[in-house]
């Protein structure tokens, strides 16, 4: 398929008619500014101040006096700059110190007597009331139970079955005194 | 090959030395005297037709060919330097046209009588003219951006559809379609507007 090169407006009523439809109307005002002549002298004062304006795409080129084949002065070039930037920033490291971490750390000053709070007459009053004694049984147990198998003659008597071995003493104990 | 093809071609092929230097922006200043003579009122007529501000049109035109300048490399790589340079300046005075949304248009009727022509017109028929023109320019200002442009460039008897296409970078049934509907909007707008008047 070949694209169609013609203008879009060629089948168009002509600007007489334009009258006859309002599209007509738009496109013969579009039409009359689009055939407007440009002023005289533009191509003039266009190229003037073309050539007057800075070309700022040419800061940055590589000068062509130096020439495209001389690829040692680039390098150089470089590596100047690669030494510039590097040195700078090694003196710069080397210069600022950082700051150091305080070692000792300094407490605040504790509240003397004479301010702070202060216990506002207060007197501390010491306990009176003994509470309740507290009764370790199992403990006094096993202590008479260390003191029985301490003694040479109650070490051998024979085990009674069904009866706790904390009671076992006192059952296997002569009942006369 | 054309002179001026020739005198492109030699602004690309300049080498870089230092006795081409002086060449080489004597060819520049020839190649570019050549392209603004040759496309100028183009450009001025296309930037007119949206910017309708003659000073702001050739700034624009102005601006279009600094960018060439900037652009000069990839000149010879441009197939329709025409279409090419149309859609520089297109899109230059979109931006200028968005960034001056805050001034007030001058589609006003002074303006008009003043750019148009009036050859074999009494001053009443001039000013009639000039206020129905005027009248129809704002209701393509209502247009959606996309319609309004498209109605825009149609109006370049030198543009074909395919050009404008490209200038818009969309395809050409797009064109079309968007040209059936700038034409429907406006025949609603104007219709709209007489009958209420």
């Amino acid at each position: 398929m070949t694209p169609q090169t013609h203008n879009p407006y060629e089948n168009l009523p002509a600007p007489g008619n334009a009258h006859s439809d309002a599209p007509g109307e738009a496109e013969e005002t579009l039409r009359l500014i689009a055939r407007l002549p440009a002023p005289s002298g533009l191509e003039d004062r266009v190229f003037a101040g073309v050539l007057a304006a800075p070309r700022r795409s040419r800061i940055l080129t590589w000068p062509h006096t130096l020439g495209a084949d001389r690829g040692w002065v680039r390098g150089a070039a470089a590596a100047a700059i690669v030494f510039v930037v590097a040195g700078g920033g090694w003196g710069i490291y080397t210069h600022v110190q950082q700051p150091q971490a305080a070692r000792i750390v300094v407490m605040p000053p504790r509240v003397g007597q004479q301010g702070g709070f202060s216990s506002a007459g207060a007197m501390r009053t010491p306990q009176t009331l003994r509470g309740p004694l507290t009764v370790h049984p199992i403990k006094a147990q096993t202590q008479q139970a260390t003191a029985a198998a301490r003694q040479p003659g109650r070490s051998t008597s024979p085990r009674l079955r069904g009866v706790p071995s904390s009671t076992q003493g006192k059952l296997a104990e002569p009942s006369g005194k | 090959m054309s002179t001026s093809q020739a005198i492109y071609a030699g602004w690309m092929d300049i080498p870089n030395s230092a006795a081409g230097d002086a060449i080489r922006t004597q060819a520049e200043e020839d190649a570019l005297a050549l392209l603004v003579s040759e496309y100028a009122p183009t450009l001025y007529r296309v930037a007119f037709s949206v910017l309708r501000n003659p000073a702001d049109a050739e700034d624009a035109v102005q601006e279009a060919f600094l960018r060439v300048l900037r652009h000069r490399d990839t000149l010879g790589e441009v197939r329709d330097r025409r279409v090419w340079l149309i859609r520089i300046v297109w899109n230059i005075v979109l931006d200028r046209k968005r960034r001056a949304k805050t001034r007030p248009e001058t589609d006003d009727v002074a303006e008009l009588v003043r750019v148009l022509p009036s050859t074999g017109l009494s001053a009443e028929q001039v000013a009639a003219a000039a206020q129905h023109h005027a009248h129809v320019l704002a209701c393509v200002e209502q247009l959606p951006a996309k319609e309004r442009q498209v109605l825009l460039l149609s109006a370049f008897e030198e543009l074909s559809s395919v050009e404008i296409a490209t200038v818009l970078g969309i395809t050409e049934s797009s064109v079309r379609s968007r040209l059936f509907r700038a034409r429907n909007l406006m025949a609603g707008l104007l219709n709209h507007a007489r009958s209420s008047r």
